[in-house]
């Protein structure tokens, strides 16, 4: 594989101007010579040829260390430890950029290590510190899921009432907390937290998500009256339609008629 | 519009007989001139081959649909029968348009020595009434015509054969697979540049005979739609495109999201009816106090909770599949993070940079 070495076309930095260091600098380099030949060399390369080379002789990438044993306590104390200080500093490094991953990163590392309160305390320290909170919503659903995956019901929520009182634009955040109370069974507390949510007066999907929440369970008259609030806070002609669909699946007709005709109104 | 077409091939064909050479053409007419060929041929076969034996059977079965009709040799088997009745039943609009040929006419050339040719003609004879029967009531039961087209089998042997075919569309759809796998497998070509025009000569190679047939142009090829392909496209279209990039979680799909989990909600009644009764302020509205007290969740829900978080967290896992790895590919990083880079640049730069590279590749710019 014979190279060309390419002609010279630089030289390198010049010594030290300074006449009193000259004794020092004996060795003099060479000055920039001018290209004498220009005709080209006689074995050219190519791109593609210094790309392939520059790949071959690559070094191993991230070259892992030992695998770690970890024998006993103290050990593992120190393994601790010194996780500890990396996320840390990742922690510090990530607080000028908006983004929460550095937090949530060591958060998911102490609920992984067993460790609930430190993870919680993770969690609140990047509430109040970083502009995550204000900015999106992740972190806090993240912080929720983390409770609810711990299993303490009355934490989990409590971050959604939190999350909820500071975001109440972001619909994610009330239909998160909505399913879980619902899965958790506790209906009562989901009809609560959907009243709340009206009062915000959400887009035709939120209202339409707790017409379906209050059919699911079979409650029609409820389900009835909150299109009816629907339709006279939202005067539009969608929430009409929407209303007179619901009712004309129930089969009736008459009240979808009528549904109708005052959105004509 | 079938009907009248193949009345007129009828009409036409009504002087097309089996010995001359065009019989295999619907719309052959036999004329003088196809007679004085019929029997030239006849007069050299007397004078080439005077052995009797090695002459083309007087006696043969034939039924006139076959395209096999024109060969003197060809005696018509249960294979062709199957192929009159499969084409008979097929294609409404194919080019082969049927010819519903009175058989009794036939019967006149088709000599009468052997007994199957007896039996044939019973039998031709019976279904020539059903043919002009069908022929005047219009094509309306495709199965009466495969019925027909094989009228010597029995319950057993149209079992049979209805389990070859079955055979016969199992195999091809095999092979299919097979073809398509290979593709898959094999390392792909560099599609950079002459991906519009490989394109275009595959499917004028797929649909080029049958546009041909219709009288179609490229341009008209939707001509060849079904109805349900035809709707699926229209779906299609009205789709709106889905949201990739930065945009993927916005409200609308987080609150889709939310709606498919909806329907994996377990409703329980009884347990909803129990609460119903004990707790007074069931129907709260958003100023209850009640929310504060803390109630008692039982153990099981919390399972089914944590259960459903982390099978959300396992169907993450799937969101983006690993791509192969098509090592014929041209090497243009010096690292893994300079491929995956290269990746990412390409996906976003590919389509305007495509032109300039090609330009590079090929050392000059084409005059355009």
């Amino acid at each position: 594989m014979a190279v060309a070495t390419p002609r010279r076309v630089g030289g390198v930095v010049e010594a030290a101007s300074d006449p009193s260091l000259s004794a020092l600098t004996e060795a003099r380099l060479p000055r920039v010579t001018r290209v004498k030949n220009k005709s080209p060399a006689e074995v050219q390369i190519t791109a593609e040829q210094i790309i392939r080379e520059a790949r071959e002789r690559r070094e191993p990438e991230h070259p892992r260390g030992p695998a770690r044993k970890i024998a006993g306590a103290d050990e593992l104390a120190e393994y601790r430890l010194g996780e500890r200080k990396k996320f840390e500093d990742a922690v510090r490094r990530a607080a000028s950029c908006g983004s929460p991953s550095a937090w949530v990163r060591y958060a998911e590392w102490e609920e992984r290590q067993g460790d609930l309160h430190r993870a919680r305390s993770v969690y609140e320290r990047a509430l109040s510190s970083s502009a995550a909170a204000q900015r999106g919503h992740t972190l806090w659903v993240r912080y929720a899921e983390f409770e609810m995956r711990s299993r303490c019901v009355s934490h989990a929520r409590n971050v959604w009432n939190r999350a909820v009182a500071l975001l109440p634009r972001v619909d994610q955040l009330w239909l998160k907390y909505v399913h879980m109370e619902e899965t958790l069974g506790a209906v009562a507390n989901a009809r609560q937290v959907f009243d709340r949510w009206m009062a915000w007066r959400p887009g035709a999907a939120g209202w339409s998500t707790y017409a379906k929440f209050e059919l699911r369970y079979g409650e029609v008259d409820h389900a009835r009256a909150v299109y009816e609030r629907f339709v006279t806070e939202h005067p539009h002609p969608e929430a009409f339609i929407r209303y007179a669909k619901f009712e004309a699946k129930r089969g009736e007709v008459e009240r979808a008629r009528g549904g109708r005709s005052r959105g004509r109104r | 519009m079938g009907k009248e077409l193949v009345a007129t091939a009828a009409e036409a064909n009504a002087k097309s007989l089996p010995e001359c050479i065009n019989s295999s053409n619907p719309f052959h007419e036999c004329s003088d001139y196809c007679i004085r060929k019929i029997a030239e041929a006849r007069q050299r076969l007397d004078d080439e081959v005077p052995d009797s034996s090695k002459r083309p059977p007087e006696e043969r079965t034939l039924h006139p649909d076959c395209i096999n009709a024109s060969n003197p040799y060809h005696d018509c088997s249960e294979y062709c029968f199957k192929r009159i009745a499969d084409a008979k039943a097929g294609s409404f609009c194919s080019i082969d348009f049927i010819v519903e040929l009175p058989y009794h006419v036939l019967s006149l050339y088709v000599v009468t020595g052997s007994e199957r040719a007896q039996k044939e003609d019973a039998g031709k004879s019976h279904v020539a009434e059903q043919q002009s029967e069908e022929n005047e009531a219009g094509k309306q039961e495709d199965a009466a015509g495969v019925d027909d087209g094989y009228p010597q089998m029995t319950e057993k042997q149209r079992k049979l054969f209805e389990l070859q075919l079955k055979m016969n569309e199992a195999r091809k759809a095999n092979q299919q697979a097979m073809v398509a796998e290979k593709k898959r497998m094999e390392p792909r070509g560099e599609s950079r540049g002459v991906s519009k025009q490989k394109w275009l000569e595959d499917r004028k190679k797929k649909i080029g005979k049958l546009l041909d047939s219709n009288g179609l142009d490229m341009s008209k090829a939707y001509m060849l739609d079904t109805q349900e392909t035809a709707e699926v496209k229209y779906k299609k279209w009205e789709k709106e495109p889905a949201p990739h990039g930065w945009d993927v979680f916005n409200q609308k799909t987080l609150y889709d999201a939310y709606k498919k989990r909806t329907k994996n909600i377990e409703v329980d009644m009884e347990a909803y009816n129990k609460a119903k009764e004990s707790d007074p302020e069931f129907y709260r509205d958003a100023s209850s106090l009640q929310y504060g007290k803390v109630s008692k969740v039982p153990e099981e829900n919390i399972d089914k909770m944590v259960k459903e978080l982390k099978d959300r967290e396992a169907k993450r896992q799937s969101f983006s599949r690993r791509r192969k790895f098509n090592e014929d590919k041209d090497i243009d990083s010096i690292n893994d993070r300079n491929e995956h880079f290269n990746k990412k640049i390409e996906r976003a730069f590919g389509k305007y940079t495509l032109e300039i590279k090609n330009n590079l590749e090929r050392g000059t710019a084409l005059p355009d």
